[in-house]
């Protein structure tokens, strides 16, 4: 599944990088801990995150994940967005809490199993 | 739905309180922060996470929540699993991962606390 | 001067100290067939405002200074105590804790309470909100020395006012800063407390939360502070202080997500710029108070009665 049918799909809004939601999404990763999700991300995951701060880009960058969704209403920093610009992360938005974002995810077949 | 059906779903194993695995769960909360637990997750709710401290107990106590699930095999210290049972909290860890446990739950007809849902 | 761990202590007392150990057992009684003429006489010698009315030893009901008087003014011919006494009469077991005295005193508004056994309902003694008072304070004095006459004042003030249904409780504790081990301790025990006093569940969960996360404020940011809660019959008051560092950007450290937390917080899951938003959320009014190098205040205040609608939290 690419990028932009999730964002259509669950009506993510998209808060950057827009031109850069082709990505195919391989798998899913939900995790608030920047060296968690350094250490257990997939290359291709789309990571599920309450963190705003910039940091988030860099670890995104590094680890080749697909796109990142910021859950429960979080809006990315000024900083945060720049850089991810810069880095070509798109960051979508939403309303949800973790579990029903990643519950509909899941239904969409995107899983969090290791490949 | 109870923490039983948690503990099967999950294939988790019990690490503190075997005797409230009966306990009612309303509704399931995925989070490794805290505060956020505390601002959005309900009254009875099970709390998957990734931390393991004493605060996570806590934050259950003070929040009200039915359990709390370690996700990817995490284990807690002696000093978790002592203020667990003493504040009669369930602890559970599975192997999954917090994507994937979601993602069972949530097949399995589990809701979230979300004021924004349908 | 006392101090606020001793006011605790009282509210510790209510529940561990029995009705029968504080009531008095040495009751003058009389029978139902006593003529009301002759109450004049014995309220009038035993200097008491009530008097247990007993058939054998059970208790048929009480009489009354003021059931007296009204017969007075009705000019009634004379007749036995049976027909004036109130029969429907509250009574207390004597192994109850004192807690629930409190809460008949408060609900009822009675001057007196008969206290019976349990198993047989025979008449053991009589208890009066003097009983409580005189009982808590003999309690205390076990494990107190000094200032006597101050703390005798008080403690009475302070259970007067129970009565009264004004201060509630006040409850005070340390933080220490930077001691992430024991973060919520006081917290959890002041959710304990609530839970004893009959609050709503949510009014405590939401006074719990907010309580919590501004002592894990005090924890992060500061080098410890007070928390003093205050709970009235309207509204709890947390009142959180700290001497330092302060917040430079009031504004800024309101909104979501804003955070100046160190690495180490957000590994353990907090410093996520959510707790002072959190502890908003909770109440009905917070007021946050700031100098830089002098330290800060925050105000909680939370209703204690629009739990129904605020359950969401």
């Amino acid at each position: 599944m690419k990028l932009f049918e999730l964002v259509q799909k669950l009506g993510l809004k998209v808060r950057c990088a827009e031109t850069h939601l082709q990505h195919e999404v391989s798998g899913g990763y939900a995790s608030d801990l920047l060296s968690d999700v350094l250490a257990n991300s997939q290359t291709g995951d789309i990571w599920v995150t309450l963190q705003v701060h910039q940091n988030i880009v860099g670890v995104a960058s590094m680890k080749d994940i697909a796109g990142i969704i910021l859950v429960n209403g979080r809006e990315p920093n000024s900083d945060t967005i720049e850089k991810a610009e810069a880095e070509k992360i798109p960051i979508m938005v939403t309303e949800m809490p973790t579990f029903e974002l990643v519950g509909k995810l899941y239904n969409l077949g995107v899983t969090g199993t290791k490949k | 739905m109870t923490i039983e059906d948690i503990r099967r779903i999950l294939e988790a194993e019990v690490v503190a309180g075997e005797y409230l695995l009966g306990q009612k769960v309303a509704t399931v909360c995925g989070s490794d922060l805290m505060s956020d637990v505390l601002a959005f997750a309900r009254p009875k709710a099970v709390l998957l996470t990734g931390m393991t401290n004493s605060q996570v107990v806590r934050t259950a106590e003070m929040a009200d929540l039915a359990g709390i699930c370690f996700v990817r095999d995490k284990r807690p210290g002696q000093e978790t699993v002592e203020l667990a049972e003493s504040k009669d909290i369930p602890l559970l860890t599975t192997p999954l991962s917090m994507f994937e446990s979601c993602g069972r739950l949530w097949k399995e007809g589990f809701v979230g606390g979300s004021e924004y849902e349908d | 001067m006392i101090s606020d761990n001793r006011i605790s202590k009282v509210q510790e007392l209510v529940y561990e100290i029995r009705v029968g150990d504080v009531m008095q057992s040495d009751v003058i009684t009389v029978a139902p067939e006593t003529p009301m003429s002759q109450l004049r006489g014995i309220l009038k010698k035993e200097r008491i405002s009530g008097i247990p009315v007993v058939n054998g030893d059970r208790l048929a009901g009480i009489i009354s200074i003021e059931d007296f008087i009204k017969w007075l003014a009705d000019r009634e011919e004379d007749c036995s105590i049976a027909e004036k006494m109130s029969k429907n009469v509250h009574t207390l077991y004597a192994d109850e804790p004192l807690t629930h005295a409190v809460n008949m005193f408060q609900l009822l508004g009675f001057g007196r309470f008969a206290v019976i056994d349990r198993q047989d309902k025979r008449l053991l003694g009589i208890i009066t909100k003097g009983d409580i008072v005189r009982g808590l304070l003999k309690k205390l004095e076990i494990d107190h020395v000094e200032g006597e006459d101050i703390y005798r004042h008080k403690v009475s003030r302070f259970f007067d006012n129970i009565l009264a249904d004004q201060v509630v409780l006040l409850f005070q504790y340390d933080v220490a800063g930077h001691d992430f081990k024991h973060a919520g301790e006081g917290a959890s025990r002041l959710k304990t407390t609530l839970r004893r006093l009959g609050l709503a569940p949510q009014i405590v969960r939401r006074v719990a939360i907010a309580t919590y996360e501004a002592e894990m404020n005090l924890i992060i940011y500061t080098d410890g502070g007070k928390i003093r809660v205050r709970v009235g019959p309207d509204e709890i008051l947390v009142i959180v202080r700290d001497s330092g560092p302060g917040i430079a950007d009031v504004e800024k450290a309101l909104q979501p997500g804003y955070s100046t937390a160190p690495e180490w917080v957000r590994e353990l899951g907090f410093g996520a710029g959510m707790g002072l938003c959190n502890i908003k959320k909770c109440a009905n009014k917070m007021d946050l108070m700031s100098s830089v190098g002098k330290g800060t205040q925050l105000y909680i205040r939370i209703s204690t009665n629009d739990g129904a609608e605020r359950e969401a939290v």
